[in-house]
């Protein structure tokens, strides 16, 4: 073990190490940035009220019971008072296939973290709301 | 056996906390480091799957045979696809017929992919856990693109499918095709022509091909053995496109022991079949005709069935896997379902391949089996 070779070693280990890290990593820092969404990800849903016509065809269609349309509520025009329970919902898309009027869509929030479960139980007016923009892919911002 | 020796016999539970058990537990007699009986033990993953489809009718059901094996969704949700069409009266049109079996072999790709990974992993060698994974990412990625979900893909409807083939989906599928096309060699060298591997699979979980065909053992684990069984070549299906390519069935031939396989030709088998998919994928995407993906009077005829029974089976990556479905007159839901899986089969047989070996070989035979809980426990 020549005195030369311990230092090429050595020089082989730091080529390695330098250039790991200039390198782009391949993770992203989440809560600053995020993925690219395809157009058709199946995120949480977003009810258009004035196109609904209360027919039901979404909670028909529902494989888990997460939606209700409470039609003894006056409160709401159209008398269509959805409520979606994301405790329950499995994120198939089959009640958006379902809707005929273009009342229901996903859209791409698919973090929907609460710190209550009670949160997660949607009503007619937070349903119809997108309480914060989905997160955009806001380029290399620690690149 | 005399009786001092089995005097010194210990019982110990492999699972159901252990980090290779995921989901199941097999309780090992041994003698110092000899295993002398194993028993497996079925039943910590069952949801009553085949209860759960009697109450969700013929466009709910696909959502939750999809979720019996997360890894290959494309190909779980067939037989019960395949069932309704063939009770419903459904014709597929031409171009949902071949991107049907496009996305099935992606699926099938992509969870070899996964099971190469862990198998490695299972033997120590981690490189062999990350490399893969990386590369199926790129496959989720472009599921993702088409379906919008990584996993729970809900793609096959009865009648058709679901979404359309996008541009921007071919790419991203066209990507992954590169990547593991590029990366298969590299991968092959470093597992069949290491040391490492080679010591722990050779000779290892030695059976031969009638053994395996009496314990109902079928896909790869079979084919290994030198027979060329195979559902997409034996009993062609008329909604998929096998017939469009031109392929042969991969089978391994042992030199020492010839007819037999142990758990080095199960990992040669299953790089063979990343193969062929790779060829029927690379044939059949030139061939997507234009024209609609879904049969028009799908979603009146799927309403409501006729009384009959129906069959829908296909070959998934783990083996056979079939539904047998049975409807009333004007059914909305099935009146009785019943799902084979491919693994009940290759985990019972545990039971007669894991006397006589070491105890370390015990996740070696395990984990080259290929068995998945979800698929055992319906």
């Amino acid at each position: 073990m020549g005195f030369f070779s311990t230092l090429g070693e050595i020089f082989t280990i730091l080529k390695h190490v330098f250039s790991q890290v200039f390198e782009r990593p391949f993770t992203v820092l989440y809560p600053y940035e995020d993925r690219e969404h395809p157009e058709r990800t199946r995120g949480r849903h977003i009810h258009i009220r004035e196109k609904c016509t209360a027919c039901a065809q979404c909670v028909r269609a529902c494989p888990v019971v997460a939606i209700r349309i409470d039609k003894s509520d006056r409160k709401y025009e159209k008398d269509a008072a959805l409520y979606f329970d994301y405790t329950r919902c499995i994120f198939c898309g089959l009640c958006v296939q379902a809707c005929r009027f273009n009342a229901l869509f996903h859209t791409k929030v698919v973090d929907l973290s609460e710190p209550e479960r009670e949160r997660l139980h949607y009503d007619p007016e937070r349903i119809e709301t997108l309480d914060r923009d989905p997160l955009e892919w806001r380029g290399s911002r620690f690149r | 056996m005399s009786p001092d020796i089995l005097d010194e016999a210990i019982e110990i539970w492999f699972g159901p906390q252990h980090v290779s058990a995921h989901g199941w537990a097999a309780k090992l007699t041994l003698i110092g480091d000899y295993i002398v009986e194993c028993d497996p033990h079925a039943g910590y993953f069952h949801r009553s799957a085949e209860k759960v489809l009697e109450f969700r009718n013929f466009r709910q059901g696909p959502l939750v045979m999809e979720r019996l094996c997360m890894l290959e969704s494309f190909l779980m949700e067939y037989p019960y696809v395949s069932a309704v069409e063939q009770i419903a009266g459904l014709e597929v049109p031409e171009r949902a017929r071949i991107m049907r079996t496009i996305l099935m072999e992606a699926s099938r790709i992509h969870s070899l992919q996964f099971w190469w990974g862990q198998f490695a992993a299972e033997l120590g060698l981690f490189t062999m856990l990350l490399w893969p994974w990386v590369d199926r990412e790129y496959f989720l990625d472009a599921f993702e693109e088409l379906t919008g979900s990584r996993h729970a893909v809900s793609f096959n409807t009865p009648g058709g499918v679901k979404y359309d083939f996008t541009d921007k989906f071919l790419k991203k599928l066209d990507r992954a095709l590169l990547r593991i096309e590029e990366r298969l060699p590299k991968f092959k060298d470093m597992l069949l022509h290491g040391p490492t591997f080679r010591l722990r699979t050779k000779n290892v979980g030695l059976f031969s091909a009638e053994q395996g065909l009496r314990w109902g053992l079928s896909g790869p684990n079979i084919k290994a053995c030198g027979v060329p069984m195979d559902l997409r070549k034996d009993k062609p299906d008329s909604n998929l496109a096998y017939d469009l390519a031109d392929w042969e069935v991969p089978t391994v031939h042992n030199e020492e022991h010839p007819g037999q396989s142990d758990a080095y030709d199960r990992m040669v088998q299953r790089f063979l079949e990343v193969e062929t998919s790779i060829n029927i994928i690379r044939q059949l995407l030139p061939q997507i005709p234009e024209g609609p993906i879904i049969d028009p009077k799908a979603r009146a005829k799927a309403n409501r069935l006729p009384e009959g029974e129906a069959y829908g089976r296909v070959e998934g990556t783990r083996g056979i896997t079939s539904l047998w479905l049975k409807t009333t007159e004007k059914a909305q839901t099935a009146y009785r379902a019943k799902i084979r899986g491919p693994c009940f089969a290759s985990y019972y047989a545990l039971k007669h391949l894991v006397p006589g070996s070491r105890f370390a070989d015990f996740i070696v035979i395990f984990g080259s089996l290929d068995p998945y809980p979800g698929l055992w426990d319906r």
